[in-house]
């Protein structure tokens, strides 16, 4: 077993005896439910390169049309899609884990308001998502605008 | 008489006058078939070896003092039955605590947690007692019910990743015992913990892996409570921003 930080559930004072150091649970970081938490963490760095490549198609557009024309060729290679495919694995992840948490989060009341059933909030969530894809796709379509 | 099971125990051992770091030993324990892992650390500890530190109380799954890390689960071991586990059994502290002594662990750092959250009942005024008792519905009960089970046997704790990465995370317990106070009807100081939970290292440190509500044995769902606790924090803090005394009456 690997350690946990030295001062994990450490008190502020240390106590009468030595301890021995707090050790991490036995299957972190990837065994058994501790994949879906640590795969959690590196969806962060997808993140990141996603900024990274938006900050680059906006950079093609100030460069004029020749420049976004060549961008758009640029998504064409394999590497791109494949790492779009990847982007849109990992926000399809963190949102179904969103969704299963959000109805569980609500506070019991807002005020004099009850939250409406968890089962209503994660089927609004759901129908809210796939109406803002089918909007977003049939935009960048050409079907709506 | 029914057979017995013979199954090999892998203890975690720990002498902090003698030991340098935890080792393990074994022990052939034979059990008997409706036995829980707790019946059998007591019989290596009345039969075999006298020297053996365990918690243990209730032996019924209320105490929430024997809990251990068993073959890796967090677990009560007053509820374990060794019938359910193969025939090698390893036995560890509680994860992501220190070690006083064998499979005995450091809790202090919880209490100063938990004391933190300030798990009573807060009155800007008490109530004088010929005024009777607080009223409480059944629905104001449910509210917080759940939350009121916990039982502090910290397998939450022994389980979530964030407090083996980040020492000041209050975490899961604490967490849904300060929780508990605040949607309590009777309570007056969810404002003062809101602000203790807009701190560093508190409910916003959650990045909601779940495990504490999937090792809970009291069905507490500390997931849920940790969250809930985020969501209030947040509109307290914008109900300050458009009324005055942050949205308090
Ligand atoms: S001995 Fe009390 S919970 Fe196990």
């Amino acid at each position: 077993m690997a350690d946990a930080h030295p001062h994990a559930m450490a008190p502020t004072r240390p106590g009468k005896t030595r301890t021995a150091p707090p050790q991490r649970p036995p299957q972190f970081p990837m065994g058994g439910r501790y994949l879906a938490y640590t795969a959690f963490g590196w969806t962060g760095l997808i993140y990141l390169l996603l900024g990274f490549l938006v900050i680059e198609a906006v950079w093609a557009l100030g460069d004029g049309a020749a420049a976004w024309q060549e961008q758009l060729l640029r998504y064409e290679h394999p590497v791109y899609i494949a790492f779009h495919v990847l982007a849109l694995a990992s926000v399809v992840f963190v949102g179904v884990r969103f969704f299963r948490l959000f109805p569980k989060a609500q506070p019991p009341r807002i005020g004099p308001a009850k939250p409406p059933p968890q089962s209503l909030i994660h089927g609004t969530l759901y129908a809210v998502w796939v109406g803002a894809t089918v909007v977003f796709g049939a935009i960048l379509a050409g079907g709506l605008f | 008489m029914a057979e017995t099971l013979v199954k090999k125990f892998v203890v975690t051992r720990f002498d902090p006058d003698k030991d340098e770091a935890p080792r393990t030993e074994s022990y052939e324990v034979p059990c008997h078939p409706d036995w829980k892992v707790l019946d059998a650390l007591n019989h290596i500890k009345d039969e075999i070896d006298g020297s053996l530190a365990h918690r243990w109380s209730c032996r019924m799954s209320v105490c929430g003092s024997c809990g251990m890390n068993v073959n890796g689960q967090p677990t009560l071991t007053c509820k374990k039955a060794v019938s359910d586990l193969p025939d090698t059994v390893e036995v560890t502290p509680l994860a992501n605590f220190p070690v006083v002594r064998d499979l005995v662990v450091e809790l202090d750092g919880f209490m100063e947690k938990l004391k933190s959250v300030k798990p009573w009942i807060i009155r800007a005024k008490e109530k004088a007692v010929e005024e009777g008792p607080m009223r409480q519905s059944q629905a104001e009960l449910e509210e917080f019910k759940q939350f009121s089970m916990c039982i502090n046997c910290m397998l939450c704790y022994a389980a979530c990743p964030v407090v083996a990465n980040e020492p000041e995370f209050l975490g899961p317990a604490a967490i849904a015992l300060g929780h508990r106070y605040s949607v309590d009807s009777r309570d007056e100081g969810a404002a003062e913990r809101n602000e203790i939970f807009r701190g560093e290292g508190t409910v916003f440190a959650c990045s909601y892996a779940n495990e504490c509500s999937e090792v809970c044995p009291k069905h507490v769902d500390p997931a849920a409570a940790v969250n809930q606790a985020k969501f209030n924090a947040v509109i307290d803090w914008a109900a300050g921003l458009v009324l005055p005394r942050g949205g308090k009456e």
